[in-house]
């Protein structure tokens, strides 16, 4: 019922919001707020009733009820220690997502977090829908709205941007439909039985050509999400044009959903098939390590430089799944949850310098440390995040991917950890120049940006356009930081929670 | 003809009645008002009439026509179709022609003809419907004669119609040769086993053109822009739902007496129509910039979709074509009846621009607008997904996996001219123009009104469409 | 005379009929064509339904009698279309005054 519940939330939520336009302004902000918050603590609770994962084989959470009976299809939920800690991300990182817009949307604000909450529902469906159709339902759910705060509340480029974002997801989607229905019939072939149901589809037997181009349409739809290197030259312009809390969005959740999906059916349902390409899954893995870090080497704009450090991190993923050792996919959980928190933290605050200086070139930036030292200080904790240094979350999950690879693949491992020297080299200069150095920034911003009222977020530095942390920006950067040190210094919660579903995972793919 | 013959066609002739009614009315100078509600009265009473005799169906009447719940259904979507479109005539007729009464007799003939379709079984009744249907539309498309737009394209359409019509009548009398029947079934026992000579399949290849025209498939489209941008707003919207609908149904039929899916031939020439068709239209929708002629080509694809479910020629087939063709006109008719109300007095809607920043103006009719050009574009929440899910599952049951593939890659085309669309809608308004007062608020309202719930009815049937699917099939038991 | 001839002629008649339409540039010619090839099927028909009648037995007297039905049909129908495409080509004399269809491009492509 939790489930249905958190669902339910977000979705009425968002009518809400959007009635509440009529209404009053400022009770839009307060309804999507009570709604994240609302739905972090049931999550957490969740999470302290289940957080020792469940027997094997076992779920947590199952509920089922017909939905479309003509075409076999049900509504059916579930949950297990993966989805658990999948779902805790959403939450946290939804609460986030709404404070971040606090300040940024002023216009048309009740569509906004009605777009804003709708594509957390999704999200969160895409996390625990166990019937192929209905995953694929959420799947496009949580595209829709998310195109729509590209498209409305973007930068000056956010129809190009939004466009492209649409159509390489649904491209990959309709793909994905296919084989859904591919799979539907050749089960129905072999068992006479209609069925929609990840359970029992799970047992299916396929001849290893239909599985390969089965697996394939699969495949297509979740490393253009991921995204894996020859796809994912929508992410830049998506995450560059989206608003602080869509770019967090984006960066922190959807990519998940691709790692989520090969975890959860692609490897699960074709196991046979994910061997046959293991070698070039990892392959393009690594390419999307190194490719992406060079990239962001190369990136003046701030949101595209945090955006190619993804496609980097996200190569990880990647090269950790498809070398199907434990240590490696326990890597690859801590890999989400851990990129989703700092590159979620470095949009967030990429969103919050664009507040203040109305641009994301880094050359127009430079020397903030002195106006905001507080960011500063959180900016370079999370640099160091993302570059992995030991302590903090990233580094466990990068760790852990490697050590998994390296007997699989030692050639291909090593170039990858070449890109943690990438990482380092990116996230250094990238501090370098907004934080350090001479400040290039005027204390007072060329005036046809700034209207009254923008700047009295930062109280006493009101005259000046750099002006440090406001509480609710403050409370916003420690929590993640919090998290990302937990995650860093106690990791073994989290991997409890995953670990049956790790060992369900090695089992179906171990020869 | 017994009793209840005569009783099954009771729908059919309320319908034949209400054009009669208008007459009447016209006659006795009663006010367009007046003959706006009668009209909407009469198609109420044709659909109370298909409840009452549904128990004794399946009728049939030889030779000419059977009435069965295949043929309920199809009626059944063209009746919603012309009742939406009846509504949304009142208020752009209103305020164009000073005389707009023979329109709805000209709309109830074009429905009776269309619904004619749905029922024949044989080659007369098919010609008379047909022809019934597209003389009224010559009329229709025309209405608006001091349009040089409307003059241009009914003509367009009365010479090609007429040509096509000359073909499918040569098409029938190569048949009529070879088999010396025109009923559907008894063709079709005539056929069976037998093999048939090249003067036949010259007739049967003059049909195909024929039906190809009238469901503006490729390579036989090249009227269907120019009609769709000509014709008056609603007419437009008829053309896209009830004519179509009609012409497909009596293919079906024609089609499931024939065995037509039995040929492998015949099976691989449908096929190719229906992929040309998906992707030319979807192609050359791509770089329009008005919207009616934006909607004639994605028409054209959506009949190459629809084709798809028509292919496997079963139970399974009907059903899906019948839920997307419902699904379809639900869809084109909330984005048409847009097109009508933001039209003026001078000129339709059409161009993309006076849709720029719409949803911030007026957000119901951008939400409306919106959300079935989602439809149109096949995304989940909306009836359109259901619909292309289903052809989808059908094309996927019977192993046609090129068309299945080939539908899902040129969805993905058309994807970009629906966002284009939308994002129009989203984009920051232009200075606000001078609002004008409605002339007929109760008509305004009522047409709104209308909007709101076609809206409606493509969420629900995109998130619960299974009570549908389960009406459909029990009508398609009555057999 | 065999069926042949017949259909020799209507198809003969039709194809003139068709040539007209897609030649000529007159309105009331391509219509006076497209009755030409209904009518080539009117005789079409007709010749089919004598066929059809001395092919079938004695015993079925009213063998092949749909065809001439038919005919009735069209020659109706081909009446009403006719009405209503010159009522459309005197409106189009009226706007353009010419009955010329190459004045028909204003709708862009």
């Amino acid at each position: 019922m939790t489930l249905i519940w958190i669902i339910a939330i977000f979705f009425a939520g968002g009518l809400l919001c959007w009635a509440a336009q009529f209404v009053n302004r400022v009770l839009i902000k307060w309804i999507a707020l009570i709604a994240a918050v609302a739905n972090l603590a049931l999550v957490g609770a969740a999470y302290a009733e289940y957080r020792n994962g469940s027997a094997p084989g076992d779920w947590l959470i199952d509920y089922t009820v017909n939905w479309i009976p003509s075409f076999a299809i049900k509504f059916h939920i579930a949950l297990d220690g993966l989805s658990l800690v999948l779902l805790l991300l959403t939450a946290f990182l939804g609460v986030l997502a709404v404070l971040c817009s606090w300040k940024e949307i002023k216009e048309r604000v009740g569509f906004y977090y009605f777009n804003l909450l709708w594509t957390l529902a999704g999200i969160t469906g895409v996390f625990v829908a166990m019937d192929l159709f209905l995953f694929y339902f959420f799947w496009e759910v949580m595209i829709v709205p998310m195109y729509f705060l590209i498209a409305i509340w973007g930068d000056s480029n956010r129809r190009y941007a939004s466009y492209k974002f649409f159509i390489f997801t649904q491209a990959g989607g309709l793909l994905m439909l296919v084989s859904i229905l591919a799979l539907f019939f050749i089960n129905h072939a072999n068992t006479g039985n209609y069925t929609f149901d990840f359970f029992e589809l799970q047992n299916i037997t396929l001849s290893v050509a239909e599985g390969r181009w089965i697996m394939l349409g699969f495949l297509v739809a979740f490393v253009i999400k991921l995204p894996a290197v020859p796809f994912h030259s929508w992410l830049p312009d998506a995450h560059s044009e989206a608003p602080t809390a869509g770019s967090l969005i984006l960066a922190g959740l959807l990519l998940k959903t691709g790692a989520y999906g090969i975890m959860r059916f692609v490897i699960t349902l074709f196991p046979q098939n994910s061997a046959e390409i293991a070698q070039w899954a990892m392959l393009v893995g690594v390419i999307g390590i190194i490719y992406g870090a060079m990239l962001a080497f190369a990136q003046n704009d701030l949101k595209r430089f945090i955006a190619y450090t993804s496609v980097s991190h996200m190569g990880f993923i990647l090269l950790g799944v498809y070398s199907f050792r434990e240590m490696a996919f326990d890597g690859v959980v801590m890999q989400m949850l851990t990129h989703g928190i700092s590159t979620g933290a470095l949009f967030a605050m990429a969103g919050m310098i664009k507040e203040r200086l109305h641009t994301r070139e880094m050359g127009n930036m430079g020397g903030l440390w002195t106006g905001m030292p507080l960011m500063g200080g959180l900016a370079l904790l999370f640099a160091m995040a993302s570059l992995g240094l030991p302590m903090m979350g990233n580094f466990i999950a990068e760790f852990l991917i490697l050590v998994g690879a390296y007997e699989v693949n030692p050639t291909l491992t090593i170039i990858a950890s070449i890109g943690l020297v990438f990482a380092a080299l990116y996230s250094l200069r990238m501090m370098q120049r907004v934080f350090f150095g001479p400040r290039t920034t005027p204390d007072r911003h060329p005036e046809p940006f700034l209207r009254q009222g923008e700047l009295r977020e930062g109280s006493a530095h009101s005259a000046s356009a750099v002006y440090d942390l406001s509480a609710r920006e403050f409370t916003i950067l420690i929590s993640l930081s919090v998290a990302i040190v937990i995650l860093g210094l106690f990791p073994q919660p989290v991997l409890d929670s995953v670990n049956t579903v790790v060992q369900s995972l090695i089992q179906k793919n171990t020869p | 003809m017994s009793n209840e013959q005569l009783l099954a066609l009771l729908p059919f002739m309320v319908l034949a009645g209400a054009s009669i009614v208008v007459i009447l009315m016209i006659a006795a100078r009663l006010s367009h008002t007046a003959i706006q509600v009668a009209g909407f009265l009469m198609l109420c009473f044709t659909v109370l009439a298909m409840g009452y005799v549904r128990d004794i169906l399946p009728q049939e009447i030889l030779p000419l026509f059977i009435i069965d719940g295949f043929a309920a259904l199809y009626t059944g979507v063209i009746i919603f179709s012309v009742g939406v479109v009846g509504l949304l005539s009142y208020i752009y007729f209103e305020e164009r022609e000073e005389n707009p009464k023979e329109y709805y007799i000209l709309l109830f003939l074009a429905t009776l003809g269309a619904a004619v379709l749905t029922i024949s079984r044989h080659f007369v009744s098919l010609f008379l419907g047909l022809e019934i249907l597209s003389v009224s539309l010559y009329a229709l498309i025309a209405y608006l004669r001091n349009r040089n737009n409307a003059i241009e394209s009914g003509l367009k359409y009365l010479i090609l119609a007429a040509l096509t019509s000359a073909f499918l009548l040569l098409g029938m009398a190569l048949f009529y040769m070879e088999t010396g029947s025109m009923e559907f079934n008894a063709i079709g026992q005539k056929l069976a086993g037998s093999d048939p000579g090249v003067l036949f399949k010259l007739g049967l290849a003059l049909m195909v053109v024929a039906i190809g025209f009238k469901l503006a498939l490729v390579p036989f489209h090249l009227w269907a822009a120019d009609v769709y941008q000509g014709a008056p707003a609603p007419v437009t919207a008829f053309i896209a739902t009830a004519s179509k609908v009609g012409v497909f149904a009596v293919l079906m039929r024609f089609s499931l007496a024939v065995n037509l899916q039995q040929s492998e031939f015949l099976l691989n020439v449908f096929s190719g129509i229906a992929i040309a068709s998906m992707i030319l239209g979807n192609i050359l929708a791509l770089r329009q910039q008005n919207i009616k002629r934006l909607l004639a080509y994605s028409s054209i694809a959506h009949l190459g979709y629809l084709i798809v479910a028509f292919l496997p020629g079963t139970r399974e087939g009907i059903e899906a074509s019948v839920f997307y063709l419902f699904a379809y006109a639900i869809t084109i008719l909330s984005a048409f009846g847009i097109v009508t109300i933001l039209s003026t007095r001078m000129k339709d809607a059409e161009d993309l621009s006076v849709y720029r920043g719409l949803f911030w103006r007026k957000p119901l009719l951008a939400a409306v607008l919106a959300v079935s050009l989602f439809s149109l574009a096949g995304i989940p929440l909306t009836a359109g997904f259901f619909a292309k899910f289903i052809v989808l599952l059908t094309g996927a049951n019977y192993n046609l996996w090129l068309p299945v593939i080939v539908l899902v890659l040129t969805s993905v085309i058309g994807l970009y001219y629906y966002l284009r669309i939308i994002s129009t809608l989203f984009a920051s308004a232009p200075a606000a123009e001078p609002r004008h007062k409605p002339l007929h608020p109760f008509f305004h309202f009522v047409t709104y009104a209308t909007l709101f719930v076609l809206m409606v009815m493509i969420c629900v049937l995109g998130v619960f469409p299974g009570p549908a699917i389960e009406g459909i099939r029990q009508f398609l038991m009555i057999r | 005379m065999p069926i042949e001839r017949y259909i020799f002629l209507a198809i003969a008649l039709f194809c003139i009929g068709i040539a007209g339409v897609l030649i000529r540039r007159n309105a009331i010619i391509v219509f006076m064509c497209i009755e030409l090839m209904l009518n080539a099927v009117n005789l079409l028909l007709v010749a089919f339904s004598k066929m059809h009648h001395l092919k079938a037995t004695a015993a079925n007297a009213t063998a092949g009698i749909e065809g001439q039905l038919f005919v009735f049909f069209i020659m109706v129908v081909a009446a009403a279309e006719v009405s209503v495409g010159l009522a459309i080509i005197v409106m189009m004399y009226r706007n353009v005054h010419s009955v010329d269809i190459n004045f028909l491009n204003r709708l862009k492509h």
